[in-house]
């Protein structure tokens, strides 16, 4: 026990710092960097000293040349000499044994008489794949439960509402905040993955800087991720003192952030991309939020919660309903002219297939829009109001799905993206 | 351009510190009497909510590693959880009391979460030391919010659960390794950073 007390004792005493495992600290060249200069090494500096048995930096061209030589360390700075570099993009993966027994992993990029390319365009990455394109409509799923849940219950509830909507709104729409967070995450850490093609395990040491800090998508990310934070806590302060003006301030917050999307996107990065197709792509994605969320919410909260509230909700609904499909149908319109070089690209190339497929969706959900209109609207305004939800169920099925080919769109590049920079080979989408 | 990570654990030791005050605090004058002024009803519900929003930022901006940013996401999440629930508990906005379980369930998953991301083993530094230690300090004073909730008039659990916080904070402020008389025991660990 004395023993055991003065271990801990030390333990608590003796000087010396240390950070955690080996963490890439600097970089030459720079991470993300261009060099005119033609580069005679890459040294990449740790915070800790290193272990020269299993520490490895590998460079590669664009078409994936090695250019890199023999991994040399002293001490926290691994080195190995260049040659043969042209005018392009580089990508340099290294793995760096701490001296405490731990792998960590990264790759990063740098242009040398050229831009850098992204990280996740280094030579070796892959996809995105299936579980990308999942998680992609689940995070689009949890949008349009919050956002579109937050609009269904401001602009067409309005006002007081009954306790037994209300407690199912906010199931939902505090469903929708928690997803739209931990789904933000996943969607991040797969991207990452995809460039590091890392074993989980190591994967768990991989670093994920360069993507959180270099990347549109990664600082997207990050100011999504503290963004919705609040917006979840105003959700749940509104909830908690019942108090409409929370919702107000976190519906009006997050349709705001949700221009992260738009400004990570396609519509940012992309041919023909300006601030314009950014500013359409963001009433786009809004709008379908709007839409879907209120089609869940008259499902799924005032149908089967609210009787009294359906004849009122349906009626306001199918109004705004009406604004938000044709503002979503013209936006995406002009999408697709931006995004197709040719309208024969819709069914020559991936990205047109996909778009088909969406379109083709979203005619299935308008025609149960259209079932709707003409059938349930009469019966409601003849003040009946003993129709099933089942059709509205289908409707929102059917939006889920349009957000499905939505999630394999912005994964997939479109067909006349130019090369803004000078992208690694092996880099591409296998679609 | 990120703070130093010695200020932001020092920043949350602060916090926590507040939070198992104020925990001592009830504990000492009963719930009734802590309770008499509103307004002290939400103080450490709504501190640990506030604590749990401050925690997102370290796992967005502190990505060093995979394991890292998704041990303080964890933290953040569940701190965010126990608040929320308890600020619904005390607004009487949530009856049920089987969400006073949320503390339990929160102490145990960032007590797991910090043994999971130290990967050294005791002994290797006074951070893994310590990472350890609070991680099992975490765990083990789980065991006092579960048995407050099994026993409500019981008023050892609440001690426990106050003197777990404080705990916390004392850990919380030893943990970064700067401090001159503090250091760590092997030497793999490297020489200082600063």
């Amino acid at each position: 026990m004395k023993r055991a007390l003065v271990v801990v004792a030390g333990a608590l005493a003796l000087p010396a710092p240390a950070w955690a495992h080996a963490t890439l600290t600097s970089a030459v060249p720079d991470v993300q960097g261009r060099v005119d200069a033609l580069p005679r090494a890459a040294v990449l500096s740790f915070n800790e000293r290193l272990a020269a048995a299993a520490t490895r930096i590998e460079v590669r061209s664009a078409a994936g040349r090695p250019v890199s030589g023999t991994t040399r360390v002293r001490g926290g700075v691994a080195s190995t000499p260049l040659r043969g570099l042209r005018r392009g993009g580089y990508t340099v993966r290294w793995r760096a044994l701490g001296a405490d027994g731990h792998v960590t992993s990264g790759v990063f990029t740098f242009g040398y008489r050229a831009a850098a390319p992204q990280p996740t365009e280094a030579y070796g990455a892959v996809g995105p794949g299936l579980s990308d394109d999942l998680a992609r409509w689940g995070y689009f799923a949890a949008f349009a439960l919050l956002l579109g849940g937050l609009g269904f219950r401001l602009l067409v509830v309005r006002g007081e509402a009954a306790a037994a909507y209300e407690r199912r709104f906010y199931r939902v729409v505090g469903l929708g905040a928690v997803a739209a967070l931990q789904l933000g995450l996943l969607v991040f850490l797969l991207r990452a993955d995809d460039a590091l093609q890392l074993p989980f395990a190591r994967f768990l040491y991989g670093d994920v800087s360069p993507f959180a800090e270099e990347t549109r998508f990664g600082k997207a990310f990050v100011v999504m991720s503290l963004g919705y934070t609040v917006v979840a806590a105003l959700v749940f302060v509104a909830w908690l003192l019942e108090r409409t003006a929370f919702l107000w301030a976190a519906f009006l917050l997050g349709l705001a952030l949700l221009s992260g999307l738009s400004l990570s996107g396609h519509s940012a990065a992309a041919s023909g991309s300006s601030a314009v197709s950014e500013l359409v792509d963001w009433i786009h994605v809004s709008a379908a939020c709007l839409w879907l969320g209120g089609v869940v919410q008259l499902a799924l909260c005032v149908w089967p919660a609210s009787p009294e509230l359906r004849r009122v909700a349906f009626l306001r609904f199918s109004q705004l309903a009406m604004v938000l499909v044709a503002v979503l149908v013209a936006a995406g319109l002009y999408l697709s002219v931006l995004r197709l070089p040719s309208i024969d690209a819709l069914w020559s190339e991936d990205y047109g297939r996909v778009l088909l497929v969406k379109l083709a969706l979203v005619g299935a959900a308008l025609s149960w829009g259209g079932f709707h209109h003409t059938f349930i609207r009469p019966r409601l305004l003849a003040g009946d109001t003993t129709s099933r939800g089942r059709t509205l169920l289908a409707e929102g099925a059917t939006g889920m799905a349009v957000l499905l080919a939505a999630a394999v769109l912005v994964n997939s590049a479109p067909p006349s993206e130019p090369s803004t920079t000078t992208p690694a080979a092996g880099a591409r989408s296998p679609r | 351009m990120s703070p130093p990570p010695e200020h932001v654990h020092w920043l949350f030791a602060t916090g926590f510190l507040f939070l198992g005050l104020c925990l001592v605090a009830e504990s000492v004058v009963g719930r009734d009497v802590w309770r008499r002024r509103r307004w002290r009803a939400y103080l450490w519900p709504g501190l640990v909510l506030a604590l749990g929003i401050l925690i997102m930022p370290l796992s967005v901006f502190y990505t060093a590693s995979t394991l890292h940013m998704l041990a303080h996401w964890s933290w953040a999440q569940v701190a965010m959880l126990m608040g929320a629930a308890q600020l619904g508990l005390v607004h009487g906005r949530l009856r049920n009391r089987l969400w006073e379980l949320t503390v339990p369930v929160a102490l145990v998953v960032t007590g797991a979460g910090l043994l999971v991301h130290e990967q050294r083993d005791w002994l290797y530094s006074r951070a893994a030391f310590l990472h350890h230690l609070t991680g099992w300090v975490l765990i083990l004073g789980a065991l006092f919010p579960l048995a407050g909730v099994m026993r409500p008039s019981w008023r050892v659990p609440a001690f426990g659960y106050a003197a777990t916080m404080v705990l916390l904070a004392v850990l919380l402020f030893a943990d970064r390794d700067v401090a001159p008389i503090f250091g760590h025991l092997s030497p793999l660990a490297g020489t200082p950073h600063r």
